[in-house]
């Protein structure tokens, strides 16, 4: 069975994480895969390296940039 | 120790640290799962020089249909097992296994959306007449075990939540019950190989000690 490296239709997602109640959510990391739940497995299986108490994965293009590097702020 | 060999030969960066950190998990499963065998009331009389597996690891898989199958069949029956482990009455299985099921529910969800990306039919057919002969036969074991609330779940509801979890039916698969062994629990001779086994039981790795070194047991 022919496999690419990458899934052919893929979403990223970033990864979001934090330690403690008082922490923020902080950007761990990004995934990239096809459905909402590979991607919970990658995330789980990438990042699960330290003692988390919270973790969520959102699709990058649910995220509103208000602006970006090199951009000025409107 | 399958999964782990194939933590660079997935179809994608992501797959290759999954079936890494999947194996690490199931490894650690193993830890646990022999732990309670010597706490239990019969612990006694487990043979530790013994090792059995599903035919369906007795060999390094060569495509990744096989991996998928094995992640999305094979792996969801062993959760269904310890479910059903965890469910019964007996204390030490229901305090012991309940993290083993919050690592397995990725290992879950990994398996299914692999099985929709890549439908592996042959491979699928074959872990699941696996998975089968594995639950035992009806009115064997785990009916028995079942009957007397040691476990949640008897092999039909096994069968059926294998069913339920995967989306689809069983293949029909006729299982030679007859040639099968309640021991191995299956219907083949067989198992893996020596070096295989040798490194599971980290027993390859003493080649790496230093002169004069002493295996530590912990």
């Amino acid at each position: 069975m022919p496999f690419t490296r990458v899934h052919k239709n893929v979403r990223e997602y970033e990864v979001f994480a934090r330690k403690a109640r008082v922490d923020s959510l902080r950007q761990v990391g990004s995934v990239v895969a096809p459905d909402d739940d590979l991607a919970r497995a990658y995330a789980r299986a990438t990042y699960d390296e330290e003692r988390w108490i919270e973790m969520v994965i959102v699709p990058k293009e649910s995220m509103i940039s208000l602006w970006a590097p090199g951009e000025d702020e409107p | 120790m399958r999964y782990a060999e194939w933590c660079t030969a997935a179809p994608s960066l992501e797959a290759d640290i999954a079936a890494a950190a999947m194996g690490l998990d199931d490894l650690g499963h193993s830890r646990v799962l022999y732990g309670c065998l010597k706490e239990l009331p019969d612990g006694e009389s487990v043979d530790e020089g013994t090792y059995t597996n599903v035919r369906y690891l007795d060999q390094p898989w060569t495509d990744w249909s096989q991996f998928v199958a094995a992640n999305a069949v094979l792996d969801t029956a062993f959760t269904l097992m310890i479910e059903s482990l965890a469910g019964g009455n007996v204390e030490l299985l229901r305090s012991r296994l309940r993290k083993m099921l919050q690592e397995e529910r990725y290992h879950y969800l990994h398996g299914r959306s692999w099985l929709r990306e890549a439908p592996a039919r042959d491979a699928v057919v074959s872990a699941w007449g696996e998975a089968l002969e594995w639950f035992g036969p009806d009115g064997g074991d785990v009916d028995q075990l079942k009957k007397a609330g040691k476990i949640a779940l008897g092999v039909p509801e096994l069968r059926r939540s294998l069913e339920e979890k995967l989306e689809t039916n069983a293949p029909s698969a006729g299982i030679a019950w007859d040639r099968w062994n309640p021991i191995t629990r299956r219907t083949s001779e067989g198992g893996i190989d020596q070096g295989t086994l040798d490194m599971l039981q980290g027993l390859a790795e003493k080649r790496y000690m230093p002169a004069g070194g002493q295996r530590v047991e912990v």
